[in-house]
């Protein structure tokens, strides 16, 4: 790996130099990461790619919030980094049909940074909107990156220190009808637009989170309450969903 | 001078050669297929197929699995395709690798378990059944049927009269004497014990004052669990009860596998650390035979057993301490 970079706050950007099969990966697909370190803790982490960089490296964000991630933090060049991915499905691309709503919520950031960067690639920026949410301001990371898409940005904070006061869906408004969402972010913001994308027959896309230990349908972990069946799993039938799949 | 010896990694257990004595332990390798493209399948000593149920069972509520320090705990809820959704949709596959396949299995009541059996006998390319009886006996008050030595002899033997195939059955290490249950379950007719299953065992998140398992407790497993693995593998092969044993808990390197078989296990099997690293269960194989070759073991069963200790110095030994 290269090394990492703070971004503020206990948010960082674990960068790698050789991402092998990732090159070819779109916004919401994720990696399983593991250092290499001898024992405890034991299972990699689920990560989604924020960006692939032209020379095959690629960026992964992440915020320190236990024994894993601070090890990631700890990390430095030269130390290695196994990565098991690209895996799950994205977020659709992209389409000048639509208008698409990006909600992210702190470092769930990642996969909607690289879907805004598409979008812009594709000469679609004004068709997107990023609501970017956090606790404080200094989880607002990274807006120079996505002022540079081009795409449309408004930002909330729970303690008013930056953009909108309150819960990032507070900073939804007049922007809903006739939008797409995508989301990615902690579960109860999730949760919350589930409940509005339902209410609003809104076609909504989520990318959800739960505990796995492997990526790829062998420990089963990673099961959501599903509507035609009881389960669907994080790793492969997601990360993203659609809303009206998932909790029933 | 250094001895040089050639390595043949194959072992013989159940009447059968296996390719190496390494196989991916049930619960941690799906229904093989799911390892496709990340390991070489064909090389694997088997696979050990995810505890099947007569019929699917959708498992249980999240959260289902948490870390714990070196290892994790579980509580799936022994989810799986049932014998039918294995038998069209799972078997085709496992059987064209050309690898040892070994059904786990088990079942929600008693009489469950000899129909499982029965179902999963005379189909061509299953080598062995291996029983979880680590099920809670609704009967017993939700006792695991594999607690109680009259009830897993019983158990088994209803398994024995329902299959033709070797009957392998995986202890449960949640018990006082680990000996007297591996007994039990030889004279219901068990062909090989695999030892041992997870670890009873529970976490808690202090902040939210609740339990991290929806089930509260779970099973441990991983690297955490290697010590209480082989004090009962040792315990079990001591006791000489006449059939081979398939060593397993918190195997993640050759040596790891070296000890086991040194403790008295035939085979061995890899389970969490497949989850770390999907090339887990071949990598150990060829760690096993560099280790082998280093110590100048030209083959695995060289080893098995071949513990050096004073047995007087065991607790419960007359003249020990």
């Amino acid at each position: 790996m290269q090394g990492t970079v703070e971004l503020g706050g206990k948010s960082f950007l674990l960068r790698v130099e050789d991402a092998g099969e990732l090159a070819g990966c779109a916004p919401g697909q994720f990696a399983m990461l593991r250092g290499e370190w001898d024992g405890d803790p034991i299972l990699p982490r689920a990560m989604s790619v924020m960006r692939v960089r032209a020379g095959g490296g690629a960026d992964f964000l992440m915020k320190e919030v236990g024994r894993g991630t601070r090890l990631f933090r700890d990390m430095r060049a030269g130390d290695r980094v196994t990565i098991l991915g690209p895996l799950g499905h994205p977020f659709p691309a992209p389409d000048a049909a639509r208008r698409d709503v990006l909600v992210a919520g702190g470092v769930g950031l990642a996969p909607l940074l690289m879907q805004a960067e598409r979008a812009a690639a594709a000469g679609l920026a004004d068709h997107v909107t990023l609501v970017h949410g956090g606790r404080t301001g200094e989880d607002l990371v990274l807006q120079d990156d996505l002022r540079a898409t081009g795409v449309a940005l408004r930002l909330a904070t729970e303690d008013g220190s930056a953009g909108t006061r309150g819960r990032v869906t507070a900073a939804l408004g007049g922007i809903l009808d006739g939008a797409t969402l995508m989301a990615c972010g902690p579960t109860p913001m999730l949760r919350a637009l589930h409940a509005l994308a339902l209410e609003r027959g809104l076609p909504c896309h989520l990318a959800l989170e739960e505990t796995m230990a492997c990526g790829i349908r062998a420990c089963l972990g990673c099961a959501v309450p599903a509507r035609e069946k009881p389960y669907l799993y994080v790793c492969t039938d997601g990360p993203v969903f659609e809303a009206r799949e998932v909790w029933p | 001078m250094a001895l040089s010896v050639t390595v043949d990694l194959t072992a013989f257990a159940l009447g059968r050669a296996w390719k190496t004595p390494v196989l991916a332990a049930s619960g941690t390798f799906g229904y093989g297929q799911e390892y496709e493209g990340l390991t070489d399948l064909s090389a694997l000593g088997g696979i050990v197929t995810k505890g099947l149920s007569p019929r699917p069972r959708a498992g249980n509520p999240l959260a289902r699995i948490c870390e714990t320090p070196s290892g994790m705990l579980n509580s799936i809820g022994l989810e799986n395709v049932g014998v039918e959704g294995f038998l069209r949709g799972k078997l085709p596959f496992l059987r064209a690798l050309g690898t040892r396949v070994v059904v786990n299995f088990f079942g929600e009541r008693f009489e469950e378990y000899a129909e499982c059996a029965a179902l999963l006998d005379g189909h061509e390319g299953i080598d062995a059944l291996e029983m979880n009886v680590s099920c809670p006996n609704i009967k017993a008050g939700g006792m695991e049927y594999g607690t109680d030595p009259e009830t897993l002899r019983r158990l088994v033997a209803s398994c024995r009269r329902a299959t033709r195939l070797p009957l392998i059955v995986k202890l449960t290490p949640n018990v006082t004497d680990i000996v007297a249950i591996a007994r039990a379950a030889v004279d219901g007719g068990a062909d090989g014990l695999a030892v041992i299953n997870t670890v009873s065992g529970m976490a808690i998140d202090a902040r939210a004052r609740r339990p991290k398992l929806a089930t509260i407790f779970g099973g441990l497993s991983g690297p955490a669990v290697k010590p209480i693995a082989q004090r009962m593998v040792y315990q079990v092969a001591r006791a000489r009860l006449g059939v081979p044993i398939f060593g397993m808990g918190g195997i993640r390197t050759g040596e790891d596998a070296a000890e086991f078989l040194l403790a008295g296990a035939t085979l061995v099997q890899v389970g969490t650390w497949n989850f770390v690293d999907p090339d887990a269960t071949a990598r150990v194989a060829r760690e096993l035979a560099a280790f082998l070759a280093e110590v100048g073991c030209a083959r695995p069963a060289d080893l098995v057993g071949k513990l050096e200790l004073d047995e007087s110095l065991l607790p419960h030994t007359p003249g020990g301490p």
